[in-house]
Order: structure tokens, then sequence, then C-alpha cells
């Protein structure tokens, strides 16, 4: 044992060259690691300040909170079809369709009722690929936490308020943000005017 | 005024009262400094990975300390059952005692002058003839603190952590002390005050002493308890090491001496390689003086957020084969150059 540590501390020894005992001496490699620490620490820095300041804009890909859409005449795309419950994996989607000759919808049928249980929804967006009309989409609202159970079932009247974050925007970057708390949920509303890339 | 102050009882006095408020002072100082020095510390890590460091506790988080130590004294003071409550109780104002009773000879500047009066005041608290042995004598005995909590703990990690911090402390001391006497041997002289005046005019020691200065950085790291060396408070293989039970107050007081014990000897390094107070005449000698120990404060935090802790064989062979054999050489041929 004794004679196999000597040999592998002989070789070891032996592999040095004059430039690593300089290496050594001077504590070359030391002050490289010392210069890449001073450098990091007057680099931009990934946190976000989320939620008092900053907040994250996500993708046009992202699937967030349900939305249901108008068309550019504003008339309801959606046209209780129940495609959507029928596909949902967890059940959370509840449609009660009727008839609706007022106008309202772009045909002569639109849901009555449009509920999700956002406790049972897992997101997965098979919902939005069975809508026929494209009236349903998974939005970018992603605060979705609240004070109470009952908030978590969301009806057609919320979903179909024009969306906090328009679709025309790509997302993918930092915007100017305000937390803002009703007692009923908290929710932090962006200002799109103000962006900045993340790190 | 100036008639009442010529008496000399009255001069004793008032000699004696500044003392006193000379030693109040400092401690309030040194006692307080630990707060901006934890803020600073958690932000230089923040920054250094990429983070911000304390944000939310007032503005760029600058409260934080202040709610860190209202945290800490409204903890419950835990002692183990098993635990020497009076070594595990006593052991924290053991070490944190020297750490302060060595600033009773750093000095911070040279003479001011009272106005009106026309009195002199130094800006240190004694200037003893022997004040750097006095220095590192006195910093050694807080190690006795560390080891007595290590072992009052009656926890495994604990005493190994009081171990290795003895160990450590007996290798380190001695280069340390021998690094020092490179520069005692330039000045001819044991005295802070008469080892800074000799700098005076650029002519600072660390031109002279670059190796000295090197190995006293070194085991001056090892001595405080930084990393790379702070294998007394190893996380990864002790726990914190030797204040693993401590908790509240008492845990505070550890913290506080390892602040102080850090500061001490960023200020030894000014005072006995870069000039203390000397600097060009456009700052006050004072300001000088803070802003070299704050470099080397930054210094300390830099190198803990840098570098990865030693193993302990490799310590203990930094120590012993390679810093002081080269201490000594130092010693060697700074005296051959005197000659």
């Amino acid at each position: 044992m004794k004679e196999i540590m000597t040999n592998n501390s002989m070789n070891s020894n032996s592999r040095y060259s004059l430039k690593d005992y300089l290496k050594k001496i001077f504590f070359i490699d030391l002050l490289q690691g010392l210069f890449i620490t001073f450098n990091y620490t007057f680099s931009k820095t990934v946190t976000l300040k989320y939620p008092d300041e900053e907040k994250w804009i996500p993708y046009q890909r992202f699937r967030g909170l349900h939305t249901l859409n108008r068309n550019k005449e504003g008339k309801e795309l959606c046209v209780g079809c129940e495609l959507c419950q029928k596909s949902c994996p967890t059940q959370c989607i509840t449609v009660i369709p009727m008839e609706d000759k007022t106008g309202k919808g772009i045909a002569d049928r639109i849901a009555y009722r449009w509920e999700i249980n956002l406790l049972r929804c897992m997101f997965c967006g098979l919902c939005e690929d069975a809508c026929p009309t494209e009236a349903l989409k998974l939005g970018r609202e992603y605060e979705l936490a609240s004070f109470s159970m009952q908030r978590q079932l969301r009806t057609k009247e919320e979903l179909l308020r024009p969306q906090t974050i328009p679709d025309e925007i790509e997302g993918g970057f930092i915007a100017r943000a305000r937390l803002e708390t009703d007692g009923k949920e908290v929710k932090v509303i962006p200002d799109l005017s103000v962006q900045k890339k993340w790190w | 005024v100036v008639e009442i102050f010529s008496n000399p009882l009255v001069r004793m006095m008032f000699e004696v009262v500044l003392i006193f408020i000379k030693v109040v002072v400092v401690t309030l100082i040194v006692f307080s400094l630990p707060l901006p020095l934890t803020y600073m510390e958690r932000k230089v890590a923040g920054h250094i990975q990429v983070r911000l460091g304390p944000y939310r506790v007032g503005p760029h988080g600058i409260l934080q300390p202040l709610a860190d130590m209202i945290k800490l004294f409204f903890k419950e003071d835990i002692i183990p059952a098993k635990a020497d409550p009076w070594l595990f109780r006593i052991a924290p104002i053991i070490s944190m005692v020297p750490v302060f009773a060595v600033f009773a000879t750093i000095p911070f500047g040279e003479k001011v002058t009272l106005p009106i009066i026309d009195y002199d005041i130094d800006l240190y608290i004694s200037d003893m003839n022997v004040g750097i042995l006095y220095v590192l004598a006195v910093a050694g005995l807080s190690v006795y603190g560390i080891i007595l909590g290590g072992w009052a703990s009656n926890s495994k990690y604990a005493l190994l952590g009081g171990l290795r911090s003895s160990a450590q402390m007996i290798s380190y001391e001695l280069a340390l002390s021998f690094s020092c006497i490179g520069v005692v041997m330039i000045v001819n002289s044991l005295s802070l005050v008469d080892i800074v005046r000799s700098q005076y005019g650029g002519h600072w020691n660390i031109f002279y002493q670059p190796v000295g200065f090197i190995i006293f950085f070194i085991a001056g790291l090892a001595e405080i308890n930084r990393i790379p060396f702070d294998l007394p408070e190893d996380e990864g293989t002790l726990g914190s090491g030797y204040h693993v039970e401590y908790s509240s107050m008492r845990f505070a007081f550890f913290m506080l001496t390892e602040y102080v014990a850090m500061v001490s000897m960023s200020i030894l390094a000014v005072l006995l390689f870069f000039g203390g107070w000397d600097g060009p005449a456009f700052l006050p000698g004072i300001v000088w003086f803070i802003l070299k120990v704050a470099a080397f404060i930054y210094f300390f935090m830099w190198t803990r957020f840098t570098f990865p802790r030693y193993r302990y064989d490799q310590l203990m062979s930094i120590g012993w084969k390679i810093l002081l054999p080269l201490s000594l050489l130092n010693i060697f041929i700074t005296g051959l150059v005197i000659i």
C-alpha cells in the first residue's frame, strides 16, 4: 500500500512542469477565478423583482387561464358544441348550450353556461385543440391564486372579457408591473409599454 | 475655558474622561460593525452569484440586518440537555472578549487637535510598545471560546469543529507571527503607531515584504476561519461546526466574533503592509484608513464566494510544509538584506 502511494505521488510530481510551478507560485489559477467572479459581480442579475416591479410576459404558446374569444364584429365565437367538455381529460369544463336568435354569437346557438373548474384543470390544451370555431384559447394569465375555492370556478362572463395581454404581443420579455390585491385575489398588472429582455 | 484647562488637576480629569469616551466609542462602533458587514456580505454574495441579495426590507434591502438582529434577539435560547451548561453559556463570551480587546491598541489615525483648548487627541486608546505582540497574542485567545463551545455542546460535530479550530490555529498562528517579524525587523519597533509612521510617504511595507504579506494574508484567512480555510464550520461535513448547537443571542455572539475578527485582521494587514492612514493628501488620513480596510474586507468576502474549501490534510500541509518554511526563509532573507 505504501509503495503504491509513493509511486502515485512520484508520478504526479513528475508531471509538473516549470510552467505549472510558476502558476502555483504566482496564484495564476486563483487570480483567474477571482477575475471571473469579479466580472459576475457587475453583470446584470437574473433575479426578477416579481411581483413588486417586474413581471414575466410569457410567449404566445403559453397555456394559462382560458379565454373565450370574440370575432371582429364582437360576436361570441363559441357555439356551445360541447366538444371541449367531451375532450377534457379531467372533466372540468361544463357547457350548457342554448338557442339564441339575437345575434350575440356567430350562429343561432351559443353557450348558456360555460364554466371551468380550475382546481381540476391541468392546462393540457386539449379543449383548445378540439374547438371548431377557435373560440377557446388558453391565454397568458397565470396568477390564479385566490383566497376562496369559489373563485377557482371561472364562468363565461369573466373569460369573455378582453385579456390583459393582447394576442398580438409576442411575449418572452419582462414588463414593468405593480402588485394589486382586492381581498379576493392578488393580481400583478403589467405595464406593457416598459419592456426589457431577460438576462 | 483655557484658564480652567491649564489647571493640572482638570487636565488629568479630562484625560481620564477622554479615555473612557474613547473606549465607549470604539466599543460601540465595533459592536455595530457586523450590521453593515452582514448586509455587505450578502450583497457581495448575491451579485457574485448573479442574484440581487437582500432586496425587500427597506430600499435595496438596507434594513435586512436590523430585521435579522431582531429575529436573533427573539429566538428561543436553547441549551442542549446533555451540554455543560456553565461552559456552554460562557464560551461565546470567551471568544468575543479577546477580539474586542484587540482594539485597545489599534491606531486609527494621527493626532487630532481640539480647537479651543488646544489639546491633542490620539486616535488610539493606548500605544503599547509591544502593540503587535499584544494584538497577535490576544487575538489568538479567541479560539478558546470556539474550543470550549465545541466541547460544551456535547455534540460530535461541534467537538470536531472545535478540534479543527485549535489545530488550525496552532499551525497558522506560527506563520502569521513569523510573517509579521519581517516588518518588525524593518521598522525596529513593535508599536503599531511606529510601524505606520515608518511607512509615511508611500514607503509601504508591501513593497519591501511582498512574500511576508502573502503569508500574512493566507495565514490571516485561516486565523479568522474564512473560506478557503473555514474548516471549523465546514457546512459540508460538520453541519456548521462549533456553533451547531447554539441559537439566539449566543449564536449571534459567535457571528459577531467572526465579523470583528475579520475587521481586525483587515486593519492589521493595512497597518502592517499598506501604510495605515498614509495616502495622498486630498483626503484626510482616517478616510484613507477606512477605505483600505473596506477594500480588504471586500477582498475577504470576494474570496469567500470564489474559492472552494481546502481539505483538512491539505490545510495542514499548506500550513506546515509551505507557509512556515517560507516565513522562516522570509525572516532570514530580510535579516541578510538589513545586515
